[in-house]
This record gives C-alpha cells, sequence and structure tokens, in this order.
C-alpha cells in the first residue's frame, strides 16, 4: 500500500502545474488545515481542486477534506490558497509526499504559510479550545529517527521558529483578545510532532512535559522543517482539543475533531485579522 | 485480572509453556495478535536492561523510543486508526509472588542501541526504569487489536520462574 501511495503521488512540477492550469495568480498566502480545523469557507471567487486531481492521492484520514481552495478575502481581497487537509507519515507516506504540499507552496512563490493542526495540551494551564502559536517544536516523527531511535532526538533541545509572521499572529491575537474577552487569548509554546497513529501512553505524557512541550500531535513539523530556509515564511498554530488532566479519561479521534470545529469559529476570526494587517 | 489460559508471547525463549517464542518483533507476532482469540489476555515476556534489581520486572506502563510504530500504514479493520492505548497493562494480578515483584516504566528501544551512560541518565530523568527491545511494538499492536497485556522484562541472565508463569496461565 505505501508503495502504491508513493508511487500515486504526483511530482512538484505536475502538481503545480494542475495547478497553475486552473489559478493564473500567485497568492499571497497559503493556509494548510488540519484534523477538522475549518476555516474560511465562504472565500469569494473560490476555485476548488481535490486533492486527487492536484496531487495524484487524497488524505486517509477522516477530518481531512482533501481539498485545494484557492480564493478572495475581506476587503482587500486577499488572493489565500487553502489547503484543507494533509498527508502524514503515519499514514505510510514518505517524507516527499507528506511536504508536497509545502513544496509545492514555496515553489509557486507563496511569501506566507499558516500550518494548523489539531494537538493535544500538556501544558496544564491550556484548556480545551485554546489555539497555541509555536514558537519551538520537537521533531520526533522524522524517518530518520527509524534508524536511532528517539534517544538522539531526546538530547537535543527544542528548535525555535518564532518568526515576524508568529509575532504577527501574537500581536493580532492580543489585540483580538482586548476588544472582545470572549475570544480567550492565544496561547503560546512548544509543539512535539510524535509519529502516531497510536495516542501517547500516560509516561510518554510525561515525558513531553519533563521535556518542557506545551502540544503534542502528529504533523506541522514537515511543513515548518520544509518552509525554513526558503522565502516562504511559515507560522503554525495548534488547536488544543484536549488536555491530560490527573484521572481524566484519555478521548478518541472523534473527540479531537468536535473540539477541532469547535474552535474553528475562533480561528477563522484570528486568520482574518491577520490577512487584514498582511 | 486473571491470566488463565493468556496467550504467552515469549521474547526470552525461557518459558517452555509458551508456544509462542519469538526471536524479535515482527509480522508473526502481528498475525498472532490479529487473530481471534476468546480471551483477549496476553502474557508478554521480553528481556531487558539497566534494571535496578536483578529479578523480573512487571511493566507498568511504556515510552515508545524505537522511532517507529508497528500501526503505521493502512489501518487494520481490527482496531481503531487512532488507538488510545491506555489502560492496556494489567499490573494487579492478586498472586503474592508477582504483586511483590518490581515494577516501572519500560522504554522500548530500538534493536541494538544500546544508550551510552549519559543517555541513560537523561532517559532516567524523562521516567525511564529500564529499557527492552520487543515488548513495546508487540504492545501497541496487542491494544490496537484489543488485548490486555501483562508484561513481565526479565534481565538478560537472569532466569524467569516458569512455575509462576505456568501458576497463573494453567498452562
Amino acid at each position: 500500500m505505501k508503495t502504491d501511495w508513493n508511487i500515486a503521488a504526483k511530482s512538484l512540477d505536475n502538481a503545480l502545474g494542475v495547478i497553475k492550469a486552473v489559478c493564473h495568480e500567485t497568492p499571497k498566502v497559503a493556509i494548510i488545515l488540519g484534523s477538522g480545523v475549518n476555516v474560511l469557507i465562504d472565500v469569494d471567487s473560490p476555485q476548488v481542486l481535490p486533492y486527487e486531481e492536484v496531487f495524484g492521492l487524497a488524505p486517509t484520514v477522516s477530518g481531512h477534506a482533501g481539498s485545494l481552495t484557492v480564493g478572495r478575502v475581506g476587503a482587500a481581497q486577499t488572493l489565500v490558497a487553502i489547503f484543507r487537509g494533509r498527508f502524514h507519515l503515519y499514514e505510510g507516506h514518505d517524507w516527499s509526499v507528506v511536504t508536497l504540499p509545502t513544496r509545492v507552496i514555496v515553489e509557486w512563490g507563496i511569501t506566507k504559510l499558516f500550518v494548523t493542526n489539531a494537538a493535544g495540551g500538556l501544558n496544564k494551564q491550556f484548556q480545551v479550545g485554546d489555539l497555541m502559536v509555536l514558537t519551538g517544536f520537537r521533531d520526533m516523527q522524522h524517518p530518520k529517527l527509524k534508524e536511532t531511535g528517539l534517544v538522539p532526538a531526546l538530547m537535543q533541545p527544542a528548535t525555535g521558529c518564532k518568526n515576524a509572521l508568529t509575532e504577527q499572529i501574537l500581536r493580532t491575537g492580543a489585540d483580538l483578545h482586548r476588544e472582545n474577552a470572549e475570544i480567550g487569548a492565544l496561547r503560546q509554546g512548544t509543539y512535539c510532532a510524535c509519529l502516531g497513529p497510536s495516542y501517547n501512553t500516560l509516561a510518554e505524557i510525561e515525558m513531553l512535559r519533563r521535556l518542557q512541550c506545551d502540544a503534542v500531535g502528529m504533523s506541522t513539523v514537515p511543513e515548518l522543517l520544509t518552509a525554513a530556509g526558503s522565502k516562504t515564511q511559515a507560522a503554525a498554530i495548534s488547536v488544543i482539543t484536549k488536555v491530560w488532566g490527573d484521572g481524566k479519561p484519555m478521548g478518541g479521534h472523534r473527540e479531537v475533531l468536535e473540539a477541532s470545529h469547535a474552535a474553528s469559529s475562533r480561528l477563522d476570526k484570528s486568520f482574518r485579522a491577520v490577512l487584514r494587517e498582511l | 485480572m486473571s491470566l488463565k489460559n493468556a496467550l504467552i508471547i515469549d521474547f526470552t525463549g525461557s518459558v517452555s509453556a509458551s508456544d509462542n517464542h519469538y526471536l524479535v518483533f515482527g509480522e508473526p507476532v502481528v498475525k498472532k495478535l490479529r487473530s481471534a482469540a476468546a480471551n483477549k489476555v496476553v502474557v508478554v515476556i521480553d528481556h531487558g536492561s539497566q534494571m535496578s534489581a536483578s529479578e523480573p520486572h512487571v511493566v507498568a506502563d511504556h515510552i515508545n523510543l524505537t522511532g517507529g510504530n508497528p500501526l503505521t500504514g493502512a489501518n487494520d479493520p481490527c482496531g481503531e486508526r487512532f488507538p488510545v492505548v491506555n489502560d492496556t497493562y494489567i499490573t494487579e494480578f492478586q498472586d503474592a509472588e508477582l504483586d511483590k515483584l518490581p515494577r516501572g516504566v519500560a522504554g522500548g528501544l530500538k534493536e541494538k542501541v544500546v544508550p551510552s551512560k549519559e543517555e541513560m541518565a537523561k532517559l532516567r530523568e524523562l521516567g525511564v526504569d529500564f529499557c527492552c527491545y520487543h515488548l513495546v511494538p508487540t504492545m501497541i499492536v496487542a491494544a490496537h487489536a484489543g488485548w490486555k497485556v501483562a508484561a513481565l522484562v526479565v534481565p538478560r541472565g537472569a532466569k524467569l520462574d516458569e512455575k509462576l508463569i505456568s501458576r497463573l496461565t494453567g498452562k
């Protein structure tokens, strides 16, 4: 199955060719949406391309629509490319497939990328529905770790990923919170990308807390690593879909999707506000 | 929880009662755990290292340090795409001999990885009590397929009392 998927995946040039045949203008901003996260539904002049048409394959996980929408947002009619869904390493995809949408974004010449994900909250101050801007990350899913195991990764410090774009989101989030207290303050912290697909054990949760990680998920780091060093500046936001606490039962994927859906309207407001500022 | 008639998966080769001896975790183990079973309780016996005592340890939880996951790829319909793997280890046996054994968190290493002194200190700081190689992927596959797991990790060179396993499983 893995081999079939990776053969089915289109090359970067092919994928970009499919998009450019339909979209003749380079968007100003790209957004990659994670599990159950749904924002900017009503863009103007939308052009929708299914992932199968663009990339040659579709996500296999529920909560990932698997479509690219290019449309205009707000009074400034900012052109935005919204990638609804992603490919994951746990699905059996190679690194080249998992990073294909981001490589398309970079090659297309889009200079600003927002990445979202659903994540479990490790920081005990967090609550379900909080939005956390990533200021750092730990990579515990990179394919090279299959060769070495995780021990070398544990010996390294987290990687910082704060940049002008993350600062802008944090500023805009603070403004929104000041204007309307019902829009909770944005959190910030370190995200750990684990391979999955099984959820973490309680001992693993405790380990990640000791490593001072604030949230854990199964994605996003490939996108950030791919954009790093390119002309595309990337920022990532986690939707906190559960928080592990003493004695609290573990939820499953359904709970993740419900929490992501519930937080999507806040994220939508944040994105529209950030787009106004760009 | 009763271990009567539990399946035994033995990576140490020291339990003659087991009809499931394996040298390493792999497809035969996966196949066994995905086959139909009326009583989904499995006893997994693995060799361990970095242990504080020379007797077998009961595994209360684990940290997957292998860098991989046996559920990667298309989901097998025997379980959820995103399985919750907590509450899988059996830690109370109502057996005086077993219940007095030391217990702790197993760090599941990738085969042939031997942590340096510095790395082991870091692992202990992060919650690892001892290390093993085959238990963790086995447990993940078992949990995905709906099994409860009683796990014993035996220091290399130490013997597991076979009578204990026989008494518990009736085999």
